[in-house]
């Protein structure tokens, strides 16, 4: 997601073509072709420039509406709404050919392999969103910096936070304490009072931590996480524009 | 009495030539900038630039070919060929024409004028993923079967000009 503001204009983008599988956009103000991944100028008059980043999240919607019950929802378009994807069409993707492979059997990434990109601290990281979710919950480092990735109550849902607590000297650990047994991540009336209830401990604070990175005791009380961007891709696009991407690979 | 031959081998060629050009603005970057089909970094960048440089190519193309015709007209007597040269005129400027169409729209139509519905009246299945953002004080979230489709969406979410992609 990206502020559509360069140069003193507000831009208005169309889809305008395809960069190996990942497309462009032109703006109607200047003509010039930006990359969705990237943000960045490619042709045209403003080539060169970048838009700025705008913070998102990827949640279900039963976590988002808990966690945000006044917020407001993009209706479809009725007339092109049988065009619209299916309900497995993340699953259908999967067969969908690339241009690129960059396949790695020994991480288990094939190019159609989802990936939570995480670029921060002067490096990029990929984790394997199946990994991830099998986790729950995964303490790493994105550069020198602790990073943890966490599993929202939903069991889909992933956000990253710095792994460092503010006013607090030292590195933490996290542990995750929500009773996955207990979880029913499509009923609604569940996931409200899960939103904002604690899916983690500490050890240097002592505190429990929700979903939001926010602490609801111990030392830390009050204080919220640093929150880490994660994009959500496939293998292929993300190492195609992060040649230099690590990988994450479970500790055993 | 003059001698129409040179005229109408100019403007024959000159006809010709625009025809060749036209195609080639066109079908270049559609050939390049193709679902499925690996984009090098040069090739984007000519296929980018003959989009960019199109208005003003079509423009003399079309000029050209009607120059063309104008003189192959007056020195071919022929009338089958005649009708043939106005036909590679008309094709000149359908190529021109062709050109303005943005394809990826017509595979992927555009929400030029998103709307929006408070959460609890939305019909989003619960474990359906959305993309949210929160931006001064406003919340909002794209559902991303609905998205997925149209692939960008204009907005201004806490007044903050925003494009949404997927």
């Amino acid at each position: 997601m990206w502020k559509r503001e360069s140069g003193g204009l507000v831009l208005t983008f169309h889809l305008a073509g395809i960069n190996n599988q990942n497309f462009l956009m032109r703006d109607d103000q200047t003509g010039s072709y930006w990359q969705q991944i990237t943000g960045a100028a490619v042709a045209g008059p403003l080539k060169g420039k970048r838009l700025t980043w705008i913070s998102s999240d990827e949640l279900s919607f039963g976590l988002w509406e808990a966690e945000e019950p006044n917020g407001t929802v993009l209706k479809d378009v009725t007339k092109y709404t049988s065009d619209y994807e299916k309900k497995d069409w993340e699953a259908q993707m999967m067969k969908e050919p690339t241009v690129l492979s960059f396949a790695n059997p020994a991480l288990g990434l094939k190019p159609r392999s989802l990936v939570l990109g995480v670029k921060a601290f002067g490096a990029s990281r990929a984790f394997s969103y199946d990994e991830v979710v099998k986790e729950k919950l995964v303490l790493d480092h994105v550069g020198s910096e602790p990073v943890l990735l966490v599993v929202g109550p939903d069991g889909q849902s992933v956000r990253a936070f710095r792994g460092r607590i503010r006013g607090l000297e030292g590195e933490p650990s996290f542990y995750r304490t929500l009773d996955e047994k207990q979880s029913r991540p499509t009923d609604l009336a569940w996931l409200r009072q899960a939103a904002s209830a604690a899916l983690l401990m500490d050890d240097l604070s002592g505190g429990a931590w929700n979903f939001e990175g926010c602490a609801l005791s111990g030392k830390a009380k009050g204080i919220c996480l640093e929150r880490v961007d994660v994009i959500k891709d496939y293998w292929f696009d993300w190492r195609n524009y992060n040649p230099g991407t690590t990988v994450y690979a479970h500790k055993t | 009495m003059e001698d129409s031959g040179p005229r109408k081998a100019i403007g024959f060629w000159i006809l010709v030539a625009s025809l060749v050009t036209s195609f080639a603005w066109f079908a270049y970057p559609l050939y390049v900038i193709r679902p499925f089909r690996h984009q090098g970094a040069r090739e984007l960048a000519a296929a980018l630039s003959a989009i960019q440089t199109r208005p003003v190519v079509d423009v003399i193309c079309v000029v050209l070919a009607l120059a063309g015709l104008a003189s192959y007209w007056r020195a071919q007597p022929r009338r089958p060929r005649r009708i043939l040269a106005a036909f590679g005129t008309l094709t000149v400027g359908a190529f021109a024409a062709l050109s303005q169409v943005n394809v990826y729209e017509l595979m992927f139509h555009p929400d030029t004028h998103p709307l929006f519905a408070a959460a609890r009246q939305t019909k989003v299945d619960p474990d359906d993923k959305v993309l949210a953002v929160k931006l001064g004080g406003s919340v909002r979230a794209y559902p991303i079967r609905t998205i997925a489709y149209h692939h960008i969406i204009n907005d201004v979410v806490g007044q903050v000009p925003i494009v949404a992609t997927y």
